[in-house]
């Protein structure tokens, strides 16, 4: 297994590099949330925003100015990876399926179900990189900015650093069920359909009050999207729940791949 | 030992039969063509053949294995195009050889050797750096037989290899076909080109309504007129056995 396992990581590491997916995904995740965590926070502060928007920003118009950047980052990353990820994992299983590629990947020596295991680790490393550079780059930003602003970038703001980097590994993980989305719809137009829908539905049960415990909302929720109350009423319980989707999705794709017919 | 085997393979299509009892081996050394109308059911019992359908019954063998649960020892030994084959489009030329050579279960120090002989072998030289997705669908072709070839496989199965091909390109193939059988190998071949299976086959089985109907000699300069007999006298026969 770990022989093959190691083909299958360099092959799909290969493939993925040269995708056009990572190549259009990556400078937006990691470029553009960080510009949208010290800028939103920054027309927030400066009282640019009118109307229903300026309501939207008005939590991020108080409060120390690294903390409010990181928090915002978390939140943004909460949903950017979630679909950054999920368009990954829906052209990566389900383009293959969709143009007959995934018949080629029988009867080789490298099984489907390990080169399936190495496509959602790939996929999962490459957004746990943007995570990782997007929090990166916020908190250089937010240095520069509280420094200009005379203000200390303090511990709060490397909490509010961490929790932003665990929400985005949460979200990226939240995506993984898409790859077995992918798998049964066999299209990835079908598969991001479903990623919409999964991200209106959380907003819906959001609104009905039980985001807390619903592991689409939780990230979002946890870096304060729903303010301070609803992000305290997010356990460790409902984090270790959400955490456990990737694990649990991923053996579940490698057992769709494993027994996939009609090819 | 039979290298390929299909035994009184059945399967349907939401109630559409697509194989009606279909029988068929390929020995070692062996180059079988399977031809066909449209519809008589070749690429279906060449996807049963590789793991990719598993028939409603009967039994489908591959080195003696199933083909939907071949061991790595045995897969090493075996490969296939059927429809899209196994390249990426958005890798270049070397970089599929050298993926499929890997996939293949190659050791990595042997890849690099495999890799140049398989595209030296069908003349795939000059488009080396160029992404597949820019080849032409002749070159394409070339590529996806290259990549199911490259660790010489004991056993092959290939769908209509030549049909996007230009006369040099079927001559590369016809000669990289004939030299794997002549190492040893099993070859399935399907094609509607009866000209280009007389060349390269050492039996031509005919496939009509989900099932073998026969199997013609490949010499002769009467192939066509001989395959739509046979053809015809299997649909007599059916229609006769229908009325009584």
């Amino acid at each position: 297994m770990s022989g093959t396992l190691g083909t299958a990581l360099r092959v799909e590491v290969l493939a993925w590099r040269r995708s056009t997916v990572r190549r259009v995904a990556t400078p937006l995740l990691v470029g553009l949330v960080p510009l949208a965590s010290v800028g939103m926070t920054a027309l927030a502060r400066a009282g640019a925003v009118a109307g229903p928007g300026a309501a939207k920003l008005a939590d991020y118009a108080v409060g120390p100015l690294a903390g409010t950047h990181l928090a915002v980052c978390g939140q943004v990353l909460s949903v950017a990876l979630l679909v950054g990820a999920g368009f990954a994992l829906a052209a990566a299983f389900g383009q293959p399926l969709a143009d007959g590629r995934a018949g080629a990947l029988f009867g080789l020596a490298t099984p489907r179900g390990t080169l399936a295991l190495a496509r959602c680790v790939v996929v999962l490393g490459w957004a746990a990189a943007c995570a990782a550079a997007a929090v990166g780059l916020t908190v250089g930003l937010s240095a520069a900015a509280t420094a200009a602003a005379g203000e200390a970038f303090g511990p709060d703001a490397w909490a509010a650093a961490g929790r932003a980097l665990v929400a985005g590994l949460l979200a990226a993980g939240l995506a993984v069920p898409f790859a077995a989305v992918a798998t049964v719809t066999r299209s990835p137009l079908a598969t991001v359909g479903a990623l919409i829908g999964t991200v209106a539905l959380t907003q819906l049960v959001v609104v009905v009050g039980a985001g807390a415990w619903f592991p689409y909302a939780v990230p979002s929720l946890w870096t304060g999207t729903g303010g301070p109350d609803a992000a305290a009423a997010v356990s460790p319980a409902a984090l270790w729940l959400t955490a456990a989707v990737a694990p649990v999705a991923t053996a579940a794709v490698v057992q769709q791949w494993r027994r996939l017919t009609d090819v | 030992m039979t290298a390929l085997l299909l035994d009184a393979v059945r399967h349907a299509f939401g109630g559409r039969p697509a194989l009606t009892g279909l029988s068929l081996h390929v020995d070692p050394g062996e180059v079988v063509a399977l031809v066909g109308l449209n519809g008589a059911g070749k690429t279906t019992a060449l996807r049963v053949l590789t793991g990719r359908l598993r028939p409603a019954s009967g039994t489908a063998r591959v080195l003696g294995r199933d083909p939907g649960a071949l061991d790595a020892v045995t897969a090493r030994r075996f490969g296939h195009v059927v429809g899209t084959p196994l390249v990426s489009p958005d890798l270049t030329v070397t970089e599929n050889v050298r993926v499929a050579a890997l996939l293949h279960g190659l050791p990595a120090r042997r890849v690099g050797a495999a890799s140049a002989a398989v595209v030296d072998a069908l003349d795939l030289g000059p488009w080396t750096g160029a992404r597949a997705r820019t080849l032409s669908l002749g070159n394409a072709q070339r590529l996806g037989i290259a990549c199911a070839v490259l660790h010489r496989p004991a056993a092959l199965v290939l769908d209509e290899p030549t049909s996007a091909l230009d006369p040099r390109g079927v001559v590369l193939v016809r000669g990289l076909v004939r030299s794997l059988a002549d190492d040893g190998a099993a070859v399935l071949v399907s094609s509607h080109h009866l000209d280009e299976v007389a060349r390269v086959a050492d039996r031509v089985v005919v496939v009509h309504a989900g099932r073998v109907v026969g199997e013609l000699e490949p010499g002769g300069t009467d192939l066509e007129r001989r395959f739509f007999g046979m053809v015809l006298d299997a649909d007599t026969a059916d229609a006769a056995g229908t009325a009584a």
